[in-house]
């Protein structure tokens, strides 16, 4: 069946209006000018070549690095446990640590952030970079829990009571036989994990410090500054970035079953 | 120990929180018998089942095996093996791995580890399927294959939960005989759950009627068969005529039948369908309904003291509905009921 | 399902602990010092909070705006998960990857194309100028306009896929049958669609208004330092002014107005499955 042209043609302007920024972004960044502007005057690569040279850049790039895929990592640790709990335990108060747990998606980033900066930062002297790790950590955690969650109701229990049966220790069921089985889950809660933690502004807002800023936060900063089309550039650097990952993950996992 | 007790379960009393799901339960079964525990839904044969295996700590009771009290004793060294009404293969491993992996976890490794697994994949008929993942496989063979991985561990009692339950017809013809053969060629205890009395009657030595958490009736499958000796036995086993006895009368719930004869010192009488003698006697209905069934016609009586079902040879002339039939009730062919 | 309370609570405790202590303690903090004046536990803060208008005029903005982007989402979400729900397999799975491959794009940088769309001398204003419809270039960028316009088109996908997944979800058939009881296109969707949706439809529109209320990249590039929403003005209200009781505040309505979305939602779209 194919869409009458009324239908097709709201469609058609959806994704325009959805897709057509981001390739105007894209194209801005190949200008040759020197401000923003589109279309785009000439062609060069010298803004894309420009992204690599900012020092700022690289260094908020490495941070947000290290935030996304140490603190998604960290979330999976105490994530998965607590999923496995959940879904396979008559855990006590079951109801309020899942609501504990998935409280960070619902409160705003920004109080987050600025709550952490002025109790535990100010007055405990923590680290900035420790602090970002950990809010980038619960900011994740509910993902990692709700992902791993659904990926293990997905997975028959009695195959563990059947591993203990043959002889297998609680702990030894739990990595021979149900962590290969939810691989997979795991996998694309690492992946959602990673987008979040390094697409997050307002959570590391306020927790920024000399030399201590994640990339986005950063790309702000030095758009109030210069108008050139090196931002352009690396946004869709990190667009095709998270792109390819996303991609490569759904045609190898069949991702989207598990978001 | 003897050969009689080597399973015994003493006063077992199994429950989650508040709720009770057997209480005090005592049974014993002998080394080598094949005992079905028979039961509708919630009558807590399973979660029996599951305490024999050690998924389930008793709140009260003891459980001895093979002399020894295991109540205390983790589920991964009972030596107690499972199948699973699911099967429960591991998906992620083939065929010969999940045959192995208990194997493994006992330290065998190698030539050893192989010709064990071979030869339990080749007795249920599996050998050319070791390197295919479960998924790949139809139900009957993922059975067979839940089968070999429990039996190469040697278990003192293997259970079985609902093992013909998810089979077509063939299969589970296939499926009963392979039980008993490997039960013959092995001489292991197996104890198996199902609320389908033919399966039951077919397979088992012994059956365990369950009933609210409790033992209704033991018994060979002739003697739950003939004589069941409560009305919820009976209506089980397809007694469908169910009267008790008050005051020297026969009676249908609330309404006395109207039969002088001599009744049993018992509380209550069942009668199938097939002892109900057409075409004369004392008694009168008129025909409700009739079907068809092959060798038998079954018909439904509407009687002065309640509903009557009552199957006849097929080959006799039909009684259509609406005309009026006699009949008797032989109390000779009755089972004889206890009080409830 | 496993016994061991224990075993249990100790797999659970670090996450939970974790999320109480990283989390829930600050922020718990951070909304009580809201109540907190020079005189004690008081109202005040929130008494001098509103009679500031400016703060009125950001509130009641931050609102507005909210609902509208959650209100003209629904209806274009509507159209749009229609269309797609109406293709074969092939092309509906496209069109979704489509939908969805904005979620992938980091906020600033979807945010930031809207710059070169809406600036003094972007595509809009060109296209414009080029008609001979205006002598100057007209101002969109820093306008409630311009927030919307980049909020919208950063949430739409969210209501989009909700109102896909719910249409998908509708029982087989509805629509002919009520179509051949002679109900027109408006009736159907009316007293067959808009109900059996009605959970999509509220899911989608919790994440699209709690969003844009609690949005903060799109009115901090688009609206600039004049038109603020509640996230920018609280941003601004700490590093400007140092004012910790305002941010306690806004922090407060933010969450406030957060939890009620979705308990109040989420009462709506239980509603049905009860009746």
């Amino acid at each position: 069946m194919s869409l009458r042209f009324p239908a097709a043609l709201v469609l058609s302007l959806v994704i325009l209006f959805l897709i057509g920024p981001f390739l105007i972004i894209v194209a801005a960044s190949f200008s040759a000018g020197d401000t923003l502007a589109f279309p785009p005057q000439g062609f060069s690569l010298k803004w894309i070549a420009k992204v690599f040279t900012v020092e700022s850049f690289r260094q908020s790039f490495v941070t947000s690095m290290i935030l996304a895929i140490g603190g998604t990592l960290v979330a999976l640790a105490l994530g998965v446990p607590a999923a496995y709990a959940m879904s396979r335990y008559r855990l006590p108060f079951a109801e309020t640590v899942r609501t504990i747990v998935s409280a960070p998606v619902i409160v705003p980033g920004i109080i987050v952030g600025l709550a952490l900066l002025r109790y535990v930062v100010v007055p405990m002297g923590m680290p900035i970079t420790l602090a970002l790790f950990l809010a980038h950590t619960a900011l994740v955690l509910p993902y990692a829990v709700r992902v791993v969650s659904a990926s293990l109701a997905n997975l028959r229990s009695d195959i563990e009571e059947a591993a203990i049966l043959l002889g297998s220790s609680r702990l030894g069921a739990f990595f021979d036989i149900v962590l290969p089985n939810i691989r997979g889950g795991i996998l694309a809660a690492f992946i959602l994990g990673f987008v979040t933690s390094f697409n997050q502004v307002p959570v590391s807002l306020f927790l920024s410090g000399p030399g201590v800023r994640t990339l986005p936060v950063d790309m702000l900063g030095y758009m109030e500054i210069v108008f050139d089309p090196s931002v352009a550039a690396l946004s869709s650097l990190l667009a095709f970035l998270s792109m390819g990952i996303v991609l490569a993950a759904e045609r190898f996992l069949g991702f989207s079953r598990y978001v | 120990m003897s050969d009689q007790s080597y399973l015994a379960l003493d006063g077992l009393t199994l429950g989650y929180g508040d709720t009770v799901a057997v209480e005090k339960l005592d049974l014993t079964i002998g080394k080598g018998e094949l005992v079905a525990l028979l039961g509708p839904s919630g009558c807590g044969k399973t979660t029996t089942m599951r305490a024999i295996a050690g998924l389930l700590a008793p709140s009260a009771g003891t459980i001895r095996l093979d002399g020894a009290d295991i109540t205390r004793v983790a589920a991964n060294r009972r030596q107690v093996g499972l199948v699973f009404q699911s099967y429960a293969l591991f998906p992620h491993l083939t065929v010969f791995d999940n045959v192995g992996f208990g194997l493994r976890l006992k330290g065998l490794k190698g030539a050893a580890l192989r010709d064990k697994v071979e030869a339990g994949l080749t007795s249920v008929g599996l050998a050319a399927y070791a390197g295919r993942k479960p998924p790949e496989l139809s139900g009957g063979q993922q059975q067979r294959v839940a089968l070999a991985r429990s039996m190469v561990m040697e278990p003192k009692v293997l259970l079985l939960d609902e093992p013909l339950s998810n089979l077509d017809a063939r299969l589970r013809l296939d499926m009963r005989t392979e039980l008993q053969r490997v039960q013959a060629q092995t001489g292991v205890t197996m104890i198996f759950v199902t609320h389908d009395q033919a399966e039951a009657l077919s397979l088992a030595d012994r059956i365990v009627v369950m009933r609210g958490g409790r033992i209704e009736q033991i018994g060979t499958p002739e003697e739950i068969y003939n004589r069941p000796v409560s009305r919820f036995v009976a209506d089980f086993v397809g007694f469908e005529n169910i009267f008790s006895i008050r005051d020297g009368r026969l009676w249908l719930g609330d309404a006395a039948v109207p039969l002088s004869a001599s009744l049993p010192a018992a509380a209550g009488l069942a009668f199938r369908p097939r002892t109900v003698a057409l075409g004369a006697g004392p008694l009168s209905g008129v025909v409700r309904g009739v079907s068809f069934a092959g060798s038998t016609r079954e018909y439904v009586l509407d009687t002065s003291f309640g509903t009557i079902r009552a199957d006849a040879d097929a080959s006799l002339p039909v009684h259509p509905p609406g005309t009026t039939v006699a009949f008797d009730l032989p109390i000779g062919q009755a089972a004889c009921l206890k009080a409830d | 399902m496993f016994q061991n309370r224990n075993e249990a609570l100790l797999l659970a405790l670090p996450a939970a602990v974790f999320a109480a202590v990283i989390f829930l303690v600050p922020v718990a903090i951070l909304l009580s010092e809201s109540f907190r004046s020079p005189a004690g536990w008081s109202l005040a803060p929130y008494w001098a909070f509103f009679s500031e208008p400016l703060n009125q005029t950001v509130f009641w903005r931050t609102l507005k705006l909210g609902l509208q982007v959650t209100a003209v989402s629904a209806v274009i979400g509507y159209a749009a998960a229609f269309a797609i729900v109406s293709l074969p397999a092939g092309s509906k799975g496209r069109m979704i990857g489509l939908v969805m491959l904005p979620l992938m794009i980091s906020p600033v940088a979807r945010t930031y194309a809207w710059i070169v769309i809406l600036g003094r001398t972007g595509i809009v204003n060109q296209a414009l100028h080029g008609l001979g419809l205006t002598d100057a270039p007209i101002r969109i960028l820093f306008s409630e306009t311009a927030i919307f316009i980049g909020l919208l088109q950063l949430f739409l996908p969210l209501m989009i896929i909700s109102l896909i997944s719910a249409l998908e979800n509708l029982p087989r058939d509805v629509v002919p049958a009520a179509r051949v009881l002679g109900a027109n296109w408006l009736q159907i969707f009316w007293k067959v669609v808009l109900p059996l949706t009605r959970e999509g439809l509220v899911i989608g529109g919790t994440l699209v208004f709690t969003g844009s209320l609690t949005a903060y990249i799109t009115p901090a590039i688009l609206g600039g330092s004049k038109v603020l929403m509640l996230e920018t003005l609280l941003y601004q209200r700490v590093t400007v002014a140092n004012d910790f009781v305002s941010a306690g505040v806004i922090a407060l309505i933010l969450v406030v107005m957060s939890f009620a979305t979705n308990l109040l939602l989420k009462r709506i779209a239980t509603v049905r499955t009860r009746t």
